[in-house]
């Protein structure tokens, strides 16, 4: 099984007071552990300093996987393993093959990225996904402090200080 | 949500001399090449008037874009375009030059000065004898072309004067019912369907009937597009000069980014268009079609294959990622690419249909069947751009751009009492 780790979370009810609330505690250099919202918010990531997401970078070599799977995959089968005519054109037929390779770039890429979005969430079917509070996915706002790295203490004061309408703690 | 209201920064612009006198080489260099261009040129000047014809409707298309595209925005409630909608209204205004430029080409291919010979159906000799053309001339003949030049043309124009001064009275006049607004969302849709069908219409008989016995139903869809993109170039390249001016401080990395998708995304757009109409020609195999890419290839191979190669594969690997749109470098080299290249692809529209019809009727050919043997002689400005097409590009955009800023510097840079400046100023992808 794996570790736990034991939160202390404060929701807000609106995406203002969220994100005044981050202001804060990157001056009081308080380390966030997650911030969870119901809808994206613009903004939000250069705040956390997160990083730009590499996914697009593996969708354009799944994408890339695709194009050639599909052009190579048919010259072969038309040059090589099963050569017809097909209305007097050429076995190696160019244009014949676009529309079919742009379709499997694009379905490559679409079930990669789903994939490994799936993968790095942890996510998949059958899968129950442990939440810290149903609310999230309404109309809370949410920034959770692992409390081995803030201690209650501080984040109780935090909380109160920037307006979170509740602050709970939760083992996950 | 609406804690933040930032206030709009209303500026006007000023042409400066260095400005004007830039436009003004710009539009000698133009004056100039077109005249050694038409004594240079054969007896007819198919040269000129080909050239003539290549530039004046690549910057109307361009003004009638923009248009298009304003009219679309305020439609679709489109909140992010309204710091610098007011560039695609002057840009529009340039469809007063554009009427009077495409006009003056219309009484030509009316009146037949000289011997015209820029269209075949416009030969009456030839639609005598050739059944083709005689069977499109409830069309393709000169009362309709003159016509509806002026026309389509002329409504474009009262359109691009009805947002104009509508934008401009909500600035002095503006209402918080935003009555303004209002009257634009009504004259703005109903400018949509008026654009699609006349564009069409119109691209036909300026561009498609060159080749005068070839038609393709994706033509028009295809060199709109081909506008279109070109049009989004020039927002990019002019905004961000204006920009580097000190005008515009407010539009952000974030409109310049989404200006930078349409780029991106329009660029695969007119490819798709370009490719459905190829493919579909290649496939069928019908001789009376496949002409038209024949001579292309055989005759034009550069320009057949730069047109891929700048319009489609250079925007779509500078422009994939999310940064290369955002910084500037990047951006504008792509701007000035694939506007450069859009005006070869209305270059290779245009004149290999011309140069043939010229050869055509020079040799007294009788429409058709007499002509399809070898190639022709290599000659610069029908199978290349030389210097003095060049030349005539550098001329029309200055033209261009001289009334598009003109016209900019006759109100405030930014509508104040748009309802969604707001929005605009708080744009963010």
């Amino acid at each position: 099984m794996a570790k736990t780790t034991d939160y202390i979370y404060g929701l807000y009810d609106d995406e203002v007071d969220l994100m005044d609330a981050i202001k804060v505690a990157n001056a009081e250099h308080l380390e966030i552990r997650d911030v969870f919202t119901p809808f994206p918010v613009h903004g939000l990531d250069p705040l956390l300093g997160l990083e730009e997401s590499r996914l697009h970078i593996a969708g354009f070599v799944y994408g890339g996987i695709g194009t050639l799977t599909a052009f190579l995959g048919m010259t072969w089968i038309f040059t090589k393993d099963w050569p017809i005519i097909f209305g007097g054109k050429p076995y190696w037929s160019v244009p014949a093959f676009i529309p079919i390779t742009f379709e499997l770039t694009v379905l490559f890429a679409a079930i990669g990225m789903v994939v490994s979005f799936y993968i790095v969430c942890g996510m998949g079917p059958g899968v129950q996904e442990k939440t810290l509070d149903d609310r999230i996915t309404d109309d809370k706002f949410c920034i959770a402090f692992d409390k081995s790295q803030v201690d209650e203490h501080t984040a109780n004061s935090f909380f109160k200080n920037t307006g979170a309408g509740e602050i709970n703690s939760k083992t996950l | 949500m609406g804690a933040t209201h930032t206030q709009v920064k209303i500026e006007n612009f000023s042409m400066t001399k260095g400005l004007t006198t830039t436009l003004m080489v710009m539009i000698g260099i133009g004056v100039f090449s077109m005249g050694w261009t038409w004594m240079v040129d054969d007896e007819a000047h198919t040269r000129f008037w080909t050239n003539f014809l290549h530039n004046a409707s690549f910057v109307t298309g361009i003004s009638f874009t923009a248009l298009f595209f304003l009219c679309v925005c305020i439609t679709a409630w489109a909140g992010w375009v309204s710091l610098f909608k007011r560039m695609w209204e002057a840009m529009a205004q340039f469809l007063l030059p554009a009427f009077v430029l495409m006009g003056l080409l219309a009484l030509v291919v009316y009146f037949g000065l000289g011997h015209n010979t820029l269209y075949h159906w416009a030969d009456a000799k030839s639609v005598e004898t050739d059944k083709i053309l005689n069977g499109k001339s409830p069309f393709l003949n000169k009362n309709w072309y003159l016509f509806a030049t002026l026309i389509i043309v002329g409504t474009w124009y009262f359109f691009a004067r009805k947002m104009r001064s509508l934008s401009i009275d909500e600035d002095a006049n503006g209402t918080m019912e935003f009555k303004h607004h209002h009257k634009m969302r009504v004259w703005a849709p109903a400018f949509l369907p008026i654009a699609g069908f006349s564009s069409a219409a119109i691209i036909w008989q300026w561009i498609m009937s060159l080749d005068a016995h070839w038609y393709s139903t994706m033509f028009a869809w295809y060199s709109g597009a081909s506008w279109f993109v070109s049009m989004i170039c020039t927002t990019i390249l002019v905004l961000l000069y204006l920009k580097s001016r000190g005008y515009y401080s407010q539009v952000s990395d974030e409109h310049i980014h989404d200006l930078g998708k349409f780029l991106f995304a329009f660029s695969i757009f007119w490819t798709y268009l370009w490719f459905s109409q190829f493919m579909l020609i290649w496939y069928a195999n019908v001789g009376e079609e496949t002409g038209y890419f024949l001579i292309r290839m055989q005759e034009y191979p550069v320009l057949f294959w730069a047109n891929l190669a700048i319009n489609f594969i250079l925007p779509f690997f500078v422009l994939m990622r999310n940064s290369t749109k955002r910084k500037i470098g990047s951006l504008t080299f792509a701007a000035v690419m694939v506007l450069f290249g859009h005006w070869l692809d209305f270059f290779l529209m245009i004149k290999p249909g011309a140069l043939h019809t010229a050869h055509e009727l020079a040799h007294h050919g009788d429409g058709h069947g007499a002509h399809a043997e070898g190639a022709h002689a290599f000659m610069t400005g029908f199978h290349l751009p030389g210097f003095l097409e060049i030349g005539t590009f550098i001329g029309f955009m200055g033209l261009f751009l001289l009334v598009f800023f003109m016209a900019l510097a006759k109100a405030p840079l930014t509508p104040k009492n748009d309802p969604y400046i707001q929005e605009s100023l708080h744009h963010h992808v």
